[in-house]
Order: C-alpha cells, then sequence, then structure tokens
C-alpha cells in the first residue's frame, strides 16, 4: 500500500522545518512535469491570513517528505531565491498544465479528462496517477507509467489503462504497483 | 509532566517565586532547556542548570536571581506560551500528523528527555526531531508508510 496525495490537497499544505518545529511557508502550487512524471517542486505563499505569495521557491530535491498535513523541509534553508532556483522551478508559468486534458489509449479511445494529477508521498514527488473525470459522467483515477506522451491537448497512456481505473485512491494505492508490473516497469 | 502549577521556591531565602506554568525543550540535546514561571507578560524563567531540584512538591532554584527576565527571541516566544509542549501538534518527518502531546516523560534529576506521549503511543526521546511553535517532529515509525488509514 502507497500513500497517495492529490495535487489540490498538496496545495495549501504548510511547509515545515523539522529542526525548528515551525512553518516556514505554505504551498501556493505544485510544479509538475508531465514528461518527467514528477512534480519538480512548488511555489509558495507566506503562511497567516491575507499573506501574500513568497518569492522563494521549493525545488523537489530540497524536500523531505510530501506528507497528508505538511511538505517537509529539513530546515528554513530548503527555500531557495528565484535567481538560485533550478530553471524548472524558478520560472513555473512555462510549466504544461495537464489539468483539462484528454487521455486517450494508443488504440484511440478516450479514458477521460485530468483533474488533477497524484502524487506518491514521500520524497521525489512521483507523480503515479491522474484524477480524471470519466467519459460516462463521475470521477475515477488512473495509474501512469513511469513515463508518457504529453503534447498541449493530450495524453497517450497504454491500452491497459482501461482495465485499472479506480474509484477512489485507496484503489489507485494498489494498483499501481500491478499496472506497472503489467507494463514490465519496475 | 504534571509539573504545572508546581511551587518554585528559593533555596536561599526560602521564599515562593512563583509557579511553573510550563517546560521548554532543547530538541537538539533532547533534555528540558528551560522552565517558564508565571504567565504572559509577566513569565520569568529559570534555566534547567540554575534549578537546585525538581521535587515532587517544588521546584527548588538556588537563589532567586535564577528567575529571570527572558532574554533571547527563543526565551521570549517561550515566555509568551508559544513553545509549550503539551497539546502541541505532533507531526511525523514523513508530513502525516500523530496527533497531540499529550504528556512529556523526563527525568528529573538530569532533565533528560525520556519520552513523548501521544494519545495511545509513546514515542522514545530518540525519535525527537525538532519542536516548535507550529508543531514537535518526531521520526516516523515504520508503521507509518503503509497504514490504510492514512489512504485518503
Amino acid at each position: 500500500m502507497k500513500l497517495l496525495v492529490t495535487g489540490s490537497s498538496i496545495r495549501g499544505l504548510p511547509v515545515v522545518s523539522i529542526a525548528e518545529g515551525e512553518d516556514v511557508a505554505e504551498v501556493r502550487d505544485i510544479i509538475y512535469h508531465a514528461e518527467a512524471g514528477a512534480v519538480v517542486g512548488f511555489t509558495l505563499n507566506k503562511r497567516g491570513m491575507l499573506a501574500g505569495r513568497l518569492k522563494q521557491g521549493l525545488p523537489i530535491e530540497q524536500v523531505h517528505a510530501v506528507g497528508r498535513d505538511a511538505v517537509m523541509i529539513d530546515d528554513g534553508s530548503q527555500l531557495v531565491a528565484p535567481e538560485d532556483a533550478p530553471e524548472a522551478v524558478g520560472s513555473p508559468e512555462t510549466e504544461r498544465d495537464v489539468i483539462g486534458n484528454d487521455v486517450l489509449t494508443e488504440s484511440g479511445v478516450s479514458v477521460g479528462a485530468v483533474t488533477d494529477v497524484v502524487v506518491l508521498a514521500g520524497r521525489g514527488g512521483q507523480v503515479v496517477g491522474y484524477q480524471i473525470k470519466l467519459p460516462g459522467g463521475g470521477e475515477g483515477y488512473i495509474p501512469l507509467p513511469v513515463q508518457l506522451a504529453v503534447s498541449g491537448a493530450a495524453l497517450v497512456v497504454p491500452d491497459v489503462t482501461r482495465d485499472f481505473v479506480c474509484n477512489d485512491l485507496v484503489g489507485l494505492g494498489a494498483a499501481v504497483d500491478e499496472f506497472r508490473a503489467r507494463l514490465g516497469i519496475a | 509532566m504534571a509539573a504545572q502549577g508546581r511551587k518554585v521556591i528559593s533555596r536561599a531565602s526560602a521564599e515562593e517565586l512563583g509557579s511553573v506554568s510550563h517546560l521548554v525543550l532543547d530538541s537538539d540535546n533532547r533534555r528540558i532547556a528551560l522552565v517558564v514561571v508565571g504567565k504572559r507578560r509577566k513569565a520569568r524563567v529559570v534555566s534547567w542548570e540554575d534549578l537546585s531540584g525538581f521535587g515532587a512538591d517544588a521546584v527548588m532554584v538556588s537563589q532567586d536571581e535564577a528567575l529571570r527576565e527572558p532574554q533571547d527571541d527563543r526565551e521570549q516566544a517561550a515566555a509568551m506560551g508559544d513553545l509549550e509542549l503539551l497539546g502541541r501538534r505532533a507531526l511525523s518527518d514523513l508530513g502525516n500528523e500523530l496527533g497531540k502531546i499529550d504528556d512529556v516523560v523526563f527525568d528529573p534529576d538530569s532533565g533528560a528527555l525520556e519520552s513523548l506521549v501521544v494519545g495511545e503511543d509513546e514515542r522514545p526521546a530518540g525519535s525527537l526531531l525538532g519542536a516548535g511553535s507550529y508543531a514537535v517532529v518526531v521520526r516516523a515509525d515504520g508503521a507509518e508508510s503503509a497504514p490504510r488509514q492514512w489512504q485518503s
């Protein structure tokens, strides 16, 4: 079993320094690179009511763990100024947004439209699935291979994905390994 | 740590200097660093080193001067109650809330932390990673990487 969290549930989480026990920021948005299959970092807000955007960002390499209730960093020095940030984190507007994109199988059948990304908790920010709006209405989850083809308009997934559409995150947690095993990916 | 409300007595003058409001942890060394006496703006602090005894009935200080104004930022925060341990959110280093700190067990002779009680769970002192105004952070135990109730 894996602990999975959706992108929308990560937004707004406090960023907590382990050494100090302080909430140093909160997640404004997640920066996701679909080709890499991973979250590459976070943009941040200041903590507190009416607090604005924080200039610094948080690259995923600096994250100790993404959890259900907080994003953990070792101490406050993990936040990086925009000029020091890796390109992917410093210029999030270049990110290709997958929300709303149609998910097509290799044989051309629509599985649904992406409504959110599903992140494996812990280190690394690996994106293991998408939350999708099913063609027949309703919500579902699909597992993802490690890498996939992405264009501005559509995502192409293996045909076998259709056998692994899950109703909830618990189901997806169990399905990811089996799905990848079926595709022959470790 | 039913230390709250315990009298603080000067050994030199036998005067009662106040009563314990709460204790503050040094998470690097995993020991009690500071005793906060009185509340809020009237709060004073005593360093653990300046205690001559942490007894069941009273906390003894060697002299009246041991009770002092908070000095640096951390002591100010402690005096204002921002670092009080009991009731503080307990967070694992994996970013999952474990509950609240219900008790803090320490050696009254050395001030060394023995364990943190979080609900039904007792976490050994060695699992403590940091303590601040937002949370007390402890190392996740083996069970945490898997359990079903965290799948939401």
